[in-house]
């Protein structure tokens, strides 16, 4: 039965060599019954340890953890029943597909029959019973990883814990796999946690996502709402791809309005929008996918450095005057070509205004739907932000 | 020559000779080791056999060593067996050599188990010292042995033979075990508790199969070690009827009765338990030692 999971100032260091060094530091979280939660950040962030904890593969230095009703924070791995998928995939090479599915089912006791029973269930889901009797080291990749889940799922675990299952994988099998696991997670009564550093992954199968830094929480949010509203400067350039542009702007206040400037062009706001702690200076986030060339409210130069189609789009590479990195997401490649100058533009409902510690305090949109100040296409932002 | 082989386009591999070239140097350098070792490990082993089968007035016949064989006599070993403790002390090299290889290989797996699974101060320390361990020659230890089993009232016993010879083979395969349990991926014990198995289950389903190879090597090189041993038996064992099967063998050479035949034939059969041991075995021990560093 799926059990929702409580953290609650989760906190674990490692000491080695007389140096402490702090992993999670007062993590709180919850993970609703039967969720998908992904924990993803850079490597180091803490996700793994987060994982590891939760499986009781670590214990935390201080904090409880509780599945349920249940405090499981000083419980061995042995009793709870969590399943875990490592990284290294970490099948039996001594034993045949079969018994490696079914060791878990074999220590706990289960007669044979039944154990069989099981394993043919969750062989047939994965589509893996032909290579039942096979040893682990005669299958491709993408096999292991299948076998690895299904040792997982055989056991009807409350709490199925993966760690970066899919990062030795190739990208189509990492598509293939995703939809999956997605599909897997719809039949079993099972909450999931998920660790990636694939921001792709995180964003295409999860109900939560939750973004570390640096063993801190850095937000947890269904995945629209971690791209519509990041909470930093961190979380928006994490989440999407390309990473988001962040260029440094000046703030002049008025009297009812406040002007954030570059010095090509100006974006106003009502003065009471930005909160007061700011002075002179924000820095403004625009998504790559939200710049146009020649078109948008807002425009700047960019001298273009490189090209990359990807099809359908192409990701353009360039630098503002002042030497900041700035990518643009267009069908419209048409005469830009390296060391040329586009000017792309942007609307303000895309735009993200974060102070100077990198937290977020006005969202573009807010100021699109909010105090309409200025005559605005209110169908057209719709429309695109639809996208 | 040097700004020429410079403007000179590079052939493959960057070298002015051929690849073609080189690789027939390197099969005929092969080849010309192999016939070394063969005859300076062959022709001994052969001049034993020879000797070892025919009846010694067959030998020595005509005043010359007589190596092509006419016919097979096992004349020399009937002798060995009736005139001599040839039985016994073979029986005490199979107890000493069996009980010194099993306690090596098993503080060889429990140490290199610990020392890769657990954190404890001075762990570096203990491993280093393991190996500078080796390094001794069996007799520096020999001499420091006897008085601690003088001490003890243990000479001319098994347990203190083995307690010896352990003390020579161990510290090598505690260093094998502990480089090949590195090998061994501690996610698979992880992935086992959190199955619901307890550690010594997960020990014994997953960590004994899965360094099979290691122990394996480990235990033949502890058995080498025990069975060829000549320096600690001699110290430890005083007595003949509890000498082992090397040091009963060097003896012969002392006595008038015993020739050369039956010390051939002796040899023999010392050989015969390594070659069984490295005819079936040999694939473990290459895949012990490629770990170990030592391919």
């Amino acid at each position: 039965m799926a059990t929702p999971i409580h953290l609650e100032d989760v906190r674990k260091e490692f000491s080695t060599l007389g140096e402490t060094h702090l992993a999670v530091d007062d993590l709180s979280l919850d993970v609703p019954a039967g969720s998908f939660a992904t924990l993803v950040g850079p490597s180091g962030c803490g996700k793994t340890t987060t994982l590891r904890m939760l499986a009781g593969l670590e214990i935390p230095t201080a904090g409880r953890i509780r599945f349920g009703e249940t405090d499981v924070t000083d419980l061995p791995p042995q009793e709870r029943n969590a399943a875990m998928v490592f990284q290294s995939i970490a099948l039996y090479p001594h034993m045949t597909v079969r018994d490696n599915i079914g060791y878990g089912l074999k220590v706990q006791g289960v007669p044979e029959s039944e154990r069989n029973e099981r394993i043919d269930d969750a062989a047939g889901t994965l589509q893996i019973t032909d290579q039942l009797a096979k040893m682990p080291g005669e299958l491709s990749g993408g096999q292991q990883q299948r076998v690895a889940l299904g040792s997982a799922l055989v056991q009807d675990p409350d709490i199925l814990l993966l760690d970066e299952p899919m990062s030795d994988l190739d990208a189509q099998l990492k598509a293939e796999l995703r939809v999956e696991i997605q599909h897997l997670h719809a039949e079993l009564d099972t909450t999931v946690v998920y660790v990636t550093h694939d921001q792709t992954e995180a964003m295409t199968m999860s109900d939560q996502v939750v973004l570390l830094r640096e063993g801190r929480l850095a937000q947890a949010d269904p995945p629209q709402t971690l791209f519509d509203r990041p909470a930093s400067e961190y979380v928006a350039r994490f989440i999407g791809t390309p990473s988001t542009n962040v260029l440094s702007c000046a703030v002049e206040r008025g009297e009812t309005e406040a002007t954030i400037a570059t010095g090509e062009f100006e974006l106003s706001v009502p003065a009471d929008a930005l909160p007061s702690s700011i002075d002179e200076s924000v820095r403004l986030g625009i998504r790559p996918q939200y710049l146009h060339p020649g078109g948008g409210e807002h425009r700047f130069e960019v001298t273009v450095e490189v090209v990359e189609p990807l099809g359908t789009e192409s990701v353009i590479h360039g630098r503002t005057g002042d030497g900041t990195r700035v990518d643009v997401v267009t069908s419209e490649t048409a005469g830009v070509a390296p060391n040329e100058t586009v000017t792309v533009g942007f609307d303000r409902e895309h735009a993200f205004v974060f102070d100077r510690e990198g937290e977020t305090v006005l969202f573009g949109a807010e100021l699109a739907t909010g105090d309409a100040r200025e005559p605005y296409d209110r169908t057209e932002s719709q429309s695109r932000s639809t996208l | 020559m040097g700004s020429r082989g410079g403007i000179r386009r590079e052939r493959a591999a960057g070298s002015i000779v051929s690849q073609r070239t080189q690789a027939r140097l390197k099969r005929i350098a092969v080849y010309v080791t192999a016939l070394l070792v063969s005859v300076f490990v062959t022709v001994p082993v052969y001049v034993m056999v020879a000797i070892a089968i025919q009846a010694p007035s067959d030998v020595f016949a005509g005043g010359q060593v007589h190596l092509l064989p006419d016919g097979v006599t096992l004349r020399n070993f009937v002798v060995l067996v009736t005139e001599t403790s040839s039985v016994r002390y073979f029986t005490n090299s199979l107890i000493v050599t069996a009980s010194s290889t099993l306690l090596s290989t098993a503080l060889a797996v429990a140490a290199g188990y610990g020392l890769t699974r657990f954190d404890f101060r001075g762990k570096t320390l203990a491993a280093r010292a393991v190996l500078f361990s080796y390094m001794f020659s069996p007799i520096v230890l020999a001499i420091p042995l006897y008085v601690i089993f003088f001490t003890l009232g243990f000479l001319n016993s098994y347990f203190a033979l083995t307690l010896a010879l352990t003390a020579i083979s161990a510290p090598f395969c505690i260093w094998l075990m502990w480089q090949y349990f590195q090998t061994v991926p501690i996610a698979l014990e992880e992935s086992a508790w959190v199955r619901g198995a307890s550690r010594w289950r997960t020990v014994r389903d997953v960590v004994l199969p899965v360094a099979r190879p290691g122990y394996i090597s480990a235990a033949i090189f502890a058995f080498a070690v025990a069975w060829n041993d000549f320096t600690m038996a001699r110290v430890v064992m005083s007595r003949d009827e509890m000498y082992t099967i090397t040091v009963g063998a060097s003896l012969f050479l002392d006595r008038v009765s015993i020739g050369w035949g039956e010390t051939m034939a002796v040899s023999l059969l010392i050989a015969i338990p390594p070659f069984c041991i490295a005819l079936f075995l040999q694939q473990y021990l290459l895949q012990g030692f490629s770990v170990g560093g030592l391919e």
